[in-house]
C-alpha cells in the first residue's frame, strides 16, 4: 500500500516538474485524456466513426512527415502504402480467414515490401524527380488492380472483411490507442540518434555521407519504417469500413496527406496529427452546417482551400509549431523552452529576453 | 614499409571537355602533413574529392593502405578513416551545433573507436571543445560566423577519429589571430592523443591552403598543383624557390611568394 502511495506521489511530481510547466506538454495530455474520454461523453455511432477515420489518417499523416518531413525524400505516393497494406489485409483476411490482429500486421509488412521495392529505385533520385515517380506508383498499382479484377475485385474492391471488434466503442478504443502508441514510438525514433541522422540526411546528404553515415541505408530505413506505419494505417482501414477498394490507392488520398501535413506543421510528428484531429473533424461539421444552404454546394471545399492557403501564408511552417512558438519562447542561454510569460528560464535561471 | 599509407596514381578526372586533374600521382607516407597549393582553378578541391570519393574518378586508382578504394563510396572511405571538410562549408544548418557533430559520431567508425563512450553527445562535445566551439553547443549551425564555421567542419572530421584528415581551406575567411588558433590545434591534433573522450589517432594531413606563411610552418611537404598536374613537390623553403612554382603563382618576373 504505502508502495503503492509513493509511487502515486512520483508520478504527481514528475506530472508537475516535467509536464505541467509547459503549455505544448500540457496540450498533449489535455489531448490523450480527450480521445480516450470522448465515448464516456457520447456514444453517437456518428461521430465515434469519423474520430475513427480521423486516428488512421492521422497514423497515415504522422507515417509521411516521418519519411518526407524528416529525411526530405517528398513522396508524393503515399497512399501506395496505405493501398498496399489495405489489400493484402483484406486478401489475407478473405482468402485465409486470419483474423485482424493478424492480417493487420502482415498487410503492414506487405506496405514494407512495396517500400523496399519503389525506396530502392527511388533513391538515385532526388527532389521533385523523387515526387513524381512516388506519385506514379500508386498510379500503376491501381492499373493492376484493374487489370486483375479475379484477385482484387477490381473495381469493386475487397469486400465483406472481419469487422476490427465487434461493437463502435472498441472500434474507437483499438484505433485511437493504436494512434497514441504509433505516434509515440514515431515521436521516439525521430527523437532518438536515428532521428538526428534522418534531419542531417535532409539538410544535406553530400556532408552526411562526408560524416560517415550510410546515407542509403537510412533513406531505405525511412522508407520502410513509415511504409509500415502507413501499412497499419491501411490494414486499420480495411478492417474497419470491412472494404478495401481503389480509393485507398487514389492520389487525391496521397495529396490529402500532404496537406494534412503541411496544415498541422512538418518536421514533427505531432504536427500532422494535430493537422488531422484539426481538418477532419472540422470538414464534417462544416458538410452538416453547408447541408443548411444548398445553393451554396461547392462551399465546402473552397473554405477548405482558403484556409488551408491561409495558413501557408501566414504561418509557413504550420499551425501546430507557430501556436507553439506564441506560447512558448526559448530560453537564449541553454535552450530550454520555456512558458512566454516566465520572466527567468526555468532551468538555469537565466533573465529571458 | 613496402606499401605506402595513400597512394594516388595517375589520376585523372575530366568535366565534359575540361581536364581537372591530368595523370596526378603522388604517395605519402602515415605521419607526414602535406600542403596542396596552387593558383585558383587548378585541381586542388577536385583532387581532394577524387580522395575523399565525392567524385568519381574518370581513371587512375587510389590506394590507402593497401587497399584500392577508387570509386568507393564515400561513407565507406570515411569509415576506412579519411575524413574531409569542405570547402564551401556545409553545416546541418537547421540542427544544433552539438547535433552537427553527432552525425559523424554515429558513423560506424567513430562508434566502432568510441566503444566505452555511452553517450554519443558527450563525444561530440569533446569535438566542439577541441574545436572552440563548445560554448555555443545549442546554437542552431545558421547562426555561427565564417570562422566558426570552419571550426565546425574541423570539429566535424575529426569527430570520426581518422587516420587521414584533408582540410579544405581551413584557414580561408579566418582573421589573423584566428588563423594562428587554428593552425596551432592542428598541429596538436596532428601530435595525437586524447581530447576528452575524443581519440586522436594523429592523423596525416592534406592541406589545401592559399595563406601560404601559415601554412610552411606546420607542413613538412609541399605539392603545387596547377592545370591538373603537379609542378612541384618538395620540402616548403625548396618549393617556394622553384622558378616554374613562381613563374604559375606570379608570372614572369615575380621574385617573391608568400
Amino acid at each position: 500500500m504505502r508502495m503503492v502511495v509513493a509511487y502515486i506521489r512520483r508520478v504527481f511530481k514528475i506530472l508537475r516538474a516535467e509536464v505541467l510547466v509547459l503549455p505544448s506538454r500540457v496540450a498533449v495530455l489535455v489531448f490523450i485524456a480527450a480521445v480516450l474520454a470522448l465515448p464516456l461523453v457520447t456514444q453517437d455511432y456518428y461521430i465515434l466513426r469519423i474520430m475513427i477515420l480521423t486516428s488512421i489518417f492521422a497514423i497515415l499523416a504522422a507515417s509521411w512527415d516521418l519519411l518526407s518531413g524528416f529525411t526530405g525524400q517528398m513522396n508524393f505516393g503515399h497512399a501506395l502504402f496505405f493501398g498496399v497494406a489495405a489489400y493484402v489485409t483484406a486478401l489475407l483476411n478473405l482468402r485465409l480467414g486470419l483474423p485482424p490482429y493478424f492480417s493487420i500486421p502482415l498487410g503492414a509488412m506487405g506496405a514494407v515490401l512495396a517500400g523496399l521495392i519503389i525506396g530502392i529505385p527511388c533513391l538515385r533520385l532526388k527532389g521533385s524527380y523523387l515526387a513524381l515517380t512516388t506519385l506514379a506508383f500508386p498510379i500503376i498499382l491501381m492499373g493492376l488492380v484493374f487489370a486483375f479484377p479475379g484477385i482484387t475485385g477490381g473495381e469493386l474492391g475487397l469486400s465483406g472483411l472481419k469487422k476490427l471488434t465487434g461493437s463502435r466503442v472498441a472500434d474507437y478504443y483499438v484505433t485511437n490507442v493504436l494512434m497514441l502508441v504509433l505516434g509515440g514510438i514515431m515521436w521516439k525514433i525521430t527523437d532518438s540518434n536515428t532521428g538526428i541522422i534522418l534531419h542531417a540526411i535532409r539538410e544535406d546528404e553530400v556532408a552526411a555521407r562526408a560524416a560517415g553515415i550510410n546515407t542509403t541505408r537510412y533513406k531505405l530505413l525511412a522508407f520502410c519504417l513509415s511504409g509500415f506505419f502507413a501499412g497499419i494505417a491501411g490494414g486499420l482501414y480495411a478492417h474497419f469500413m470491412r472494404l478495401a477498394g481503389p480509393s485507398t490507392l487514389e492520389v487525391g488520398l496521397s495529396f490529402q496527406v500532404i496537406i494534412w501535413s503541411v496544415f498541422g506543421g512538418m518536421v514533427s510528428i505531432y504536427g500532422p496529427i494535430a493537422g488531422v484531429f484539426i481538418l477532419n473533424p472540422f470538414m464534417e461539421v462544416l458538410r452538416i452546417f453547408l447541408d443548411n444552404f444548398p445553393s451554396l454546394p461547392e462551399m465546402r471545399m473552397f473554405i477548405f482551400a482558403a484556409l488551408v492557403l491561409l495558413t501557408l501564408r501566414f504561418m509557413p511552417e504550420g499551425l501546430i509549431p507557430w501556436l507553439r512558438d506564441k506560447v512558448e519562447s526559448e530560453c537564449p542561454r541553454c535552450k530550454v523552452r520555456n512558458v512566454f510569460f516566465r520572466r527567468s528560464c526555468r532551468i538555469c535561471n537565466a533573465e529571458m529576453t | 614499409m613496402a606499401q605506402s599509407f595513400l597512394e594516388v596514381k595517375n589520376l585523372r578526372k575530366e568535366f565534359g571537355g575540361l581536364t581537372a586533374t591530368n595523370d596526378v600521382t603522388f604517395s605519402m607516407g602515415r605521419r607526414e602533413i602535406i600542403g596542396l597549393i596552387g593558383p585558383n582553378g587548378a585541381g586542388k578541391t577536385t583532387l581532394l574529392r577524387l580522395i575523399s570519393g565525392i567524385l568519381k574518378p574518370t581513371s587512375g586508382s587510389i590506394k590507402f593502405k593497401g587497399k584500392n578504394i577508387t570509386g568507393a563510396k564515400t561513407w565507406n572511405i570515411v569509415n576506412m578513416g579519411i575524413a574531409s571538410t569542405f570547402q564551401n562549408m556545409r553545416p546541418f544548418r537547421r540542427l544544433p551545433i552539438v547535433a552537427n557533430v553527432m552525425v559523424p559520431c554515429l558513423s560506424p567508425r567513430a562508434m566502432k573507436r568510441g566503444e566505452w563512450v555511452k553517450k554519443v553527445e558527450a563525444k561530440a562535445m569533446d569535438a566542439l571543445e577541441f574545436a572552440g566551439i563548445s560554448d555555443m553547443a545549442l546554437e542552431k549551425a545558421s547562426t555561427l560566423s565564417q570562422g566558426d564555421l570552419k571550426r565546425l567542419e574541423v570539429a566535424r572530421a575529426v569527430a570520426t577519429d581518422p587516420e587521414l584528415l584533408i582540410l579544405d581551406e581551413p584557414f580561408g575567411g579566418l582573421s589573423p589571430a584566428e588563423t594562428e588558433l587554428m593552425a596551432k590545434s592542428v598541429a596538436r591534433l596532428h601530435k595525437g592523443g586524447r581530447f576528452g573522450r575524443l581519440h586522436s589517432e594523429g592523423p596525416a594531413m592534406i592541406i589545401i591552403e592559399h595563406k601560404l606563411q601559415q601554412l610552411m610552418k606546420i607542413v613538412d611537404r609541399i605539392i603545387v598543383l596547377n592545370f591538373g598536374t603537379i609542378l612541384a613537390d618538395g620540402p616548403p623553403d625548396v618549393v617556394v624557390k622553384d622558378p616554374k612554382v613562381i613563374e604559375a603563382y606570379l608570372g614572369d618576373g615575380g621574385t617573391t611568394c608568400s
